[in-house]
């Protein structure tokens, strides 16, 4: 099995350094179809207009962060199932607890690797 | 003497007066009580004329120091866009080239987007040291504004309520958990959406 090619990513950073290199990964993965929002507020703007099928998020932002932005698509019944990943680089025991139970479907430190992504992006679905 | 705590200025004041008085005294004891009073009062014109050499330009140094780590912020994202720039360029071009050849520069090429996420990661920590400059930098005017009022200017800041809490940026090399100590906690709650 392999990744769906044409499956709609949002990548969400208020840095744009950060959003051209999760883009450029993503490409290198053959992900093409990926959208950009710069905080949580655009994100949740963005995936109300149409589904995503993976939401890639930074945590630090604002005016919504990742993490409130992670809550409030776990509690909307229309996008609660959609996969996000947190990428970030609040690393301490008590981040990842706290997006583990906001239902965050895997967790990335900054600053990552090519492989890493994949690796979590394919653990997300299952795939190797 | 009031309930609450002496400016400086009344302070001293007080403890002029009182030292007046006491030079007005005939008692032969009041010498050792005076030479107290007379250090402590001079000790607190000392401290007077410290917070009064921080107004009106003590704080011009943190200031012009927190424009600078701006400008490493602007600069680093400048440079790292130029970096990402001639990247893509040569990630263009290797897809006409042999296989071989363009594998190469393909790794070559996600080495430095991976690379080039230090612009992030030094921003966030230019952002806190920032943060952190311009809180003193508050403190230190609202202590030179506030020579009668001290109490509580200089106190600890108060923690950052709820999730706030848990936005601290990147951690310490010698603290910074790694991507496999994070698989590990992570992997330990089980599965989720």
């Amino acid at each position: 099995m392999s990744l769906n090619k044409n499956m709609r990513v949002l990548i969400v950073d208020d840095y744009s350094t950060m959003l051209r290199i999760l883009r450029n990964l993503l490409r290198q993965l053959e992900l093409n179809n990926v959208e950009e929002a710069s905080n949580g507020e655009d994100a949740l703007t963005l995936m109300k207009q149409k589904p995503f099928d993976l939401v890639i998020s930074d945590w630090n932002m604002a005016p919504m962060t990742g993490l409130d932005l992670l809550r409030t698509v776990r509690g909307d019944s229309q996008l609660k199932h959609t996969p996000f990943i947190m990428v970030t680089a609040e690393s301490k025991t008590e981040n990842v607890i706290t997006a583990k139970q906001a239902g965050v479907s895997n967790y990335i430190v900054k600053p990552f690797n090519a492989e890493t992504l994949r690796a979590k992006i394919g653990s997300v679905f299952g795939v190797q | 003497m009031t309930e609450q705590p002496l400016g400086l200025d009344s302070a001293q004041d007080y403890l002029n007066r009182l030292i007046r008085e006491l030079h007005a005294t005939a008692t032969e004891k009041k010498q050792p009580l005076l030479l107290v009073l007379e250090y402590l009062s001079r000790h607190i014109k000392l401290t007077r004329d410290e917070i009064g050499a921080l107004r009106p330009d003590g704080t011009r140094g943190l200031s012009s120091a927190a424009d600078e780590l701006e400008e490493i912020v602007g600069e680093t994202a400048k440079a790292a866009n130029e970096i990402m720039n001639a990247a893509e360029l040569i990630e263009t071009i290797a897809t006409r080239t042999e296989p071989e050849i363009a594998t190469a520069l393909i790794n070559a090429v996600t080495r430095i987007y991976e690379a080039s996420a230090f612009q992030d990661i030094t921003g966030q920590r230019i952002t806190k040291a920032l943060r952190a400059l311009q809180e003193i930098e508050g403190k230190i005017a609202a202590l030179s504004r506030a020579c009668d009022s001290l109490s509580g200017a200089m106190g600890e800041s108060a923690p950052a309520p709820g999730d706030a809490a848990l936005l601290n940026g990147p951690q310490l090399g010698r603290d910074a958990f790694t991507q496999s100590d994070i698989d590990q906690l992570f992997e330990s709650f089980g599965k989720t959406p």
